[in-house]
């Protein structure tokens, strides 16, 4: 077991350094020149030669990219050309408000995939269908369809903005502290980008899920649960969910990874101040450092998500480490 | 089994659902596919204006006089723009997903087929770059070269092959243990002609149902990297970019940003419905 959450562990390093390389690579040959963004057009030939040098512009490439990992590795990603701040600073202030977005809309994905999978009503069947759909629809006409029918005809959800004006954590916060007239405001702000997130996960998790139980439901164990008398709560909560769970939450933990990846159009819809918003800011201005930075802090937290599911199941189920 | 069927619960599945093998239904939604691709390739034939030039008032609505889906803010007619947006949207995913496939399918075949440490490297290869966040990459890679639609298609494709490498090398594996493999390798056959005769012809199916499968989700991908700026420049129609530089008309002119983001629905869902269906007619015949 502790070999393979070693080896686990190495190849997620790896892939940490494939993509600090990919990106660092990619940099090298994006339009913008970091020199004139610091300096401005006008610096004198002697500014800008001495510049070169600070920022390591003329060593070889695989210098410079120890360079650039060990300033990563200090929490530094250069500077962005449009705010003018360390990327890493912008990111601290942003990354807070994607954070809570992704964590409710997982929750807000886990519930419809489970009423997706077990829920036998109309209301279930209901249910399923509009997710179905709703998964084959761009998460931009989701958002358009949800700005539409619950703000403007209905009035019941804000259309943009996390409410308040608390950049960092603004749900968790006012819970901790108790002001209820924040956390309510802030939950209403958070709804209808959640849920337009937590579609196509909820659809994945839940056709996974629904898959594995009806797996478990034909297996010999269940019948013979029923045949004992076991009421039929009992034999689905002791001996049909537990037995099925399993695929359901793996798929649970890669689409926790896809969200993170997924939120750029959600945010910038919804003007969600996170990290996704900031993104899709820098693209239009050309600012590489920034897009360089959000996509190395992102693609972090999504390798890191799936290490960490892949080492949780393996302790969960040993068989897998095999 | 029937017994888990009949017990009346409120939670909890069938424990067998009704596979639907509808031929007739099945060959109707694989047409839709071809006629998805022949829409596409016609745009310039079907569509009734130039889809660049202003042709009528601002902002008109669907069922407009002349103007089926209505006009945009700066009056150019929204049907010409959303079928050239469809073949622009259309032929790239067909595009990305052909590349993914011929790359993909390659390594995976070779490795499949050779084993041993080449199948070791280029599978560990494969995995390396399935790990990586796709769409994360696929963006850093079209910020980095600026955007346009070679660049976006090129993106996308280089995060797109290791998925196909992954499955074609399973069913290679699987082929290659299978009497008529083996029978061919103790008749003496070479290595080049067991691969060309007996394992390529094996994965064509999978292959087959897996890109068109596929085909909906690049669809939603391109529109997703041209809704934040990353597809085609400016005024050539597409349909994420066009719905993101119509969004505060949301509320006055709704059908200037739905009536694209509607076209890309569509697309996808012909795109999962036909890739099912082409799923089912080839498990029928096996």
């Amino acid at each position: 077991m502790i070999g393979f959450l070693t080896r686990r562990a190495g190849a997620a390093v790896a892939v940490l350094l494939i993509l600090t390389a990919v990106v660092f690579v990619l940099q090298q040959y994006s339009p913008g020149d970091p020199v004139k963004a610091y300096l401005g057009a006008n610096a004198s030939p002697a500014a800008v030669a001495a510049e070169r040098v600070t920022l390591h512009l003329d060593d070889p490439l695989v210098s410079r990219y120890g360079h650039y990992l060990s300033a990563a590795a200090r929490g530094d990603l250069g500077t962005s050309y449009r705010t003018h701040r360390k990327v890493t600073a912008d990111l601290g202030a942003f990354l807070p408000a994607t954070f809570e977005l992704v964590v409710v809309a997982f929750l807000f994905a886990l519930l419809l995939g489970a009423v997706f999978a077990m829920l036998r009503t109309i209301a279930g069947t209901f249910v399923r269908g509009v997710l179905l759909v709703g998964a084959t629809a761009p998460p931009f006409l989701l958002a358009l369809g949800g700005i539409i029918l619950f703000y403007a005809h209905l009035g019941w959800l804000p259309a943009t903005g996390r409410g308040g004006n608390d950049d960092g954590f603004l749900l968790t916060h006012s819970l901790v502290t108790g002001d209820w007239a924040q956390f309510g405001d802030g939950l209403q702000h958070v709804v209808l980008p959640a849920l337009v997130l937590a579609v196509a996960p909820a659809v994945s998790i839940g056709r996974i899920l629904r898959a594995s139980l009806q797996q478990t439901l034909s297996a010999d164990h269940v019948r013979t649960a029923r045949a004992k008398g076991l009421t039929e709560v009992a034999v689905f909560g002791r001996h049909v969910l537990r037995n099925s769970i399993g695929p359901g939450l793996s798929m649970a933990g890669l689409q926790l990874g896809f969200m993170f990846a997924g939120v750029v159009v959600v945010e910038q819809i919804f003007s969600w101040p996170g990290i996704g918003n900031y993104l899709a800011e820098s693209i239009p201005a050309a600012d590489y450092p920034a897009i360089a930075g959000v996509t190395v802090v992102l693609g972090a937290v999504y390798i890191v998500t799936n290490t960490v599911v892949d080492m949780i199941q393996a302790l969960a189920d040993p068989r897998i480490a095999l | 089994m029937s017994d888990a069927a009949v017990v009346p619960r409120r939670f909890g599945v069938r424990s067998r659902t009704p596979a639907v093998h509808n031929l007739t239904l099945n060959r109707v939604l694989v047409g839709l596919l071809g006629l998805v691709t022949l829409v596409a390739l016609g745009a310039r034939l079907l569509a009734p204006d130039d889809p660049i030039q202003p042709v009528g008032d601002f902002n008109l609505p669907p069922g407009s006089p002349g103007h089926l889906l209505g006009t945009d803010m700066i009056g150019r007619d929204l049907l010409s723009r959303t079928l050239w947006g469809i073949q622009a949207s259309w032929l790239s995913a067909l595009a990305v997903v052909l590349v993914g496939l011929l790359f993909g399918g390659l390594i995976g075949l070779v490795a499949g087929a050779a084993g041993g440490w080449v199948d070791n490297v280029l599978m560990r290869l494969t995995d390396l770059f399935l790990a990586l966040p796709g769409v994360l990459v696929a963006i850093a890679i079209v910020a980095a070269l600026g955007p346009g639609l070679v660049h976006t298609l090129l993106g996308i494709s280089i995060v797109w092959w290791p998925y196909y490498a992954r499955i074609i090398r399973g069913e290679v594996r699987a082929l290659a243990a299978r009497p008529h493999v083996e029978a061919a390798r103790l008749a003496g056959a070479s290595r080049l002609r067991i691969l060309r005769r007996h394992l390529l012809p094996g994965t064509v199916p999978t292959a087959i149902v897996t890109a068109s499968l596929d085909i909906g989700n690049v669809v939603l991908l391109l529109a997703g990297l041209s809704f934040i700026g990353l597809g085609q420049l400016a005024p050539a129609p597409e349909l994420g970019a066009d719905t993101a530089r119509a969004l505060t008309q949301l509320l006055a002119q709704w059908w200037v940003p739905v009536v694209p983001g509607i076209a890309v629905m569509l697309l996808s869902l012909v795109a999962n419905l036909g890739g099912d269906a082409l799923r089912g007619l080839l498990d029928g015949r096996r």
